[in-house]
């Protein structure tokens, strides 16, 4: 089956600062991808060299077979970074304008229902909230049933339940077979959404995988964290590692089943501590781990090498 | 969906866009009444006289309409490239079935509309407020329809040129303002030095103004005015929908 997305050693520069070194990616149908990064990594730029809203210096991309110019854009939906349609127009009839420049389009009251928004409500979308605009926008990008859709940080602005809600939505569309590449900061909604997720970073997809094989490889160990006075020193000879914390002590590699042993040592020890709390690895940990080994390595030897792109 | 049916969608969203604008609105009706109460009812031609507005009040009807058909397209469709490309719309609109003509299209028909609006009252305030006599020839439509397209061209020429809505307002205003007045609408031509006839004939205005003198005041033939004028508005119009931003 032919990728519904490839992009091939895409490379855009402004000026002297290198936007994009070299990024391929390759989505297949009814897969998400999503990219993580630093602000000013190259992911709008990324994202506009493939919707073709921006020339690539460089490569080549193909979006159901065809240059971007050229794809039916009848199949695509777009959800630009910082974008604002007019805004003297109330949600209705933003999404009704949105459907009625393509051939056909869904019920503008059921697209906006399903992103959380009341269709009867007259009030501008000037006047809505920042995360009523965003979902507003959401659903003006959701009006033509989309095939292939590009989100360029969606859920920025709204809420945790409006976004769990729209996650909802995305992941209902995702099992419906479209195809989803969407850019985040949130590293929960990578996390939870995405088939496979990228790290980009200063131009170059640093690593690329399922979030769980992502976590596995980079995250690190489970870590009891001990609100506690005591210093690192006094767990010398513990099984574990432990480091000191903000605040307390961590003690890496814990799995639940030995908390109760830790707490043990801790009364054996007669340290005093105010709480504990265990935490699993994220895919934060593993953005944190990799963008730090990166600025690390930038500073003595040449940068990891970038992966280039994967199998959908 | 057609692209009758998308200009339809695009010319519904920039019509509610301006009406809804009610400072916007009141502005763009109001600023030619102004003028229209200041040079045709508050300062009093002086027929024979000699200078500035000594001709009949109905040889200045060109001018008048003029002020609505140049800044206004000017100043609306080049500020609204502007915003388009700060709010990051043109970015959506690339990934739809709309053309950068369509949009054009779209944009232009509603300032017809409007203005076509605004140029009655003006025809009603210039007949109301200053006595003067004018056919009221059809030839009014397609010679303001025309110039009205020529200008949204312009202005979205402007707009891609210029980095903000801000800047278009400027640049309008440093355009609008020399057209306006030297290009047969206020100022006569004989007026001017003579080596300044061929400059005058370089500016789209010139024809829009004789031809609705010619149709309205003179009895001249305004055909090969409205000619001229059809074929600025097809090349302004053109280039203008191939300056409207697709990419960055």
């Amino acid at each position: 089956m032919e990728p519904v997305l490839v992009a091939d050693d895409v490379q855009k520069s402004y000026g002297d600062t290198v936007a994009l070194g070299g990024v391929s990616l390759s989505v297949g149908e009814g897969e998400v991808v999503a990219l993580i990064g630093p602000n000013g990594a190259g992911k709008t730029t990324f994202t506009r060299c493939l919707t073709g809203t921006t020339v690539p210096d460089g490569g080549g991309v193909r979006l159901f077979g065809d240059p971007p110019g050229s794809a039916d854009t009848d199949r695509l939906g777009l959800l630009p970074q910082a974008f604002n349609p007019p805004d003297r127009l109330t949600a209705r009839e933003l999404v009704a304008y949105y459907g009625g420049l393509f051939d056909e389009s869904l019920d503008p009251e059921a697209v906006l229902a399903d992103v959380g928004i009341d269709a009867d409500d007259d009030t501008w979308y000037a006047d809505l909230s920042g995360g009523q605009q965003r979902r507003v926008c959401v659903a003006a990008t959701l009006v033509n049933d989309p095939d292939l859709l590009f989100l360029d940080e969606p859920t920025t602005g709204i809420d945790p339940a409006g976004r769990r809600s729209l996650w909802a939505l995305l992941e209902r569309l995702a099992e419906a077979g479209t195809t989803i590449f969407l850019t985040t900061h949130y590293m929960a909604e990578a996390e939870r959404l995405a088939d496979r997720v990228g790290l980009l970073a200063a131009g170059e997809i640093v690593e690329m995988g399922p979030p769980d094989e992502l976590i596995a490889t980079y995250g690190g160990a489970s870590r009891l964290v001990v609100e506690t006075d005591a210093g690192p020193d006094a767990f010398a000879d513990s099984r574990f590692e432990v480091r000191a914390d903000d605040g307390g002590l961590a003690f890496e590699g814990v799995a639940p089943t030995d908390i109760g042993d830790v707490v043990r040592d801790l009364d054996a020890r007669g340290v005093s501590f105010e709480a504990l709390s265990w935490s699993e690895p994220d895919l934060e940990d593993v953005y944190l781990t990799l963008t730090g080994e990166r600025f690390e390595e930038d500073a003595t030897e040449p940068t990891l090498t970038a992966a280039t792109g994967g199998e959908p | 969906m057609s692209a009758i049916g998308r200009i339809r969608a695009e010319s519904y969203a920039a019509w509610y866009s301006f009406v809804r604008r009610r400072t916007a609105m009141f502005f763009t009706f109001f600023f030619p009444v102004l003028l229209i109460a200041i040079f045709g009812a508050l300062v009093q031609t002086q027929s024979g006289q000699g200078g500035l507005f000594t001709e009949p009040a109905g040889y200045y009807v060109p001018g008048y309409l003029a002020v609505v058909v140049l800044f206004t397209p000017l100043s609306r469709v080049g500020s609204t490239v502007a915003r388009h490309r700060e709010d990051n719309r043109f970015e959506k609109l690339a990934t739809t079935p709309l053309s950068r003509a369509e949009w054009l299209g779209a944009h232009t028909l509603v300032n017809v509309v409007i203005i076509g609006i605004a140029s009655v009252i003006i025809l009603a305030f210039i007949l109301l407020l200053t006595g003067a006599t004018l056919s009221l020839s059809w030839l009014l439509v397609p010679f303001i329809a025309l110039a009205v397209v020529l200008f949204c061209g312009l202005g979205a020429i402007l707009g891609r040129i210029t980095d903000s809505a801000d800047g278009v307002i400027a640049a309008s205003n440093a355009i609008a303002l020399p057209l306006l007045f030297l290009s047969a609408t206020f100022v006569q031509p004989d007026l001017l030095p003579s080596w300044f006839a061929p400059v005058m004939d370089l500016s789209p205005l010139t024809y829009f103004a004789r031809g609705v003198r010619a149709a309205t005041f003179s009895g001249q033939g305004a055909y090969l005015d409205l000619g001229v004028l059809l074929v600025l508005a097809v090349a302004f119009f053109v280039v203008g929908a191939l300056a409207i931003p697709r990419t960055d």
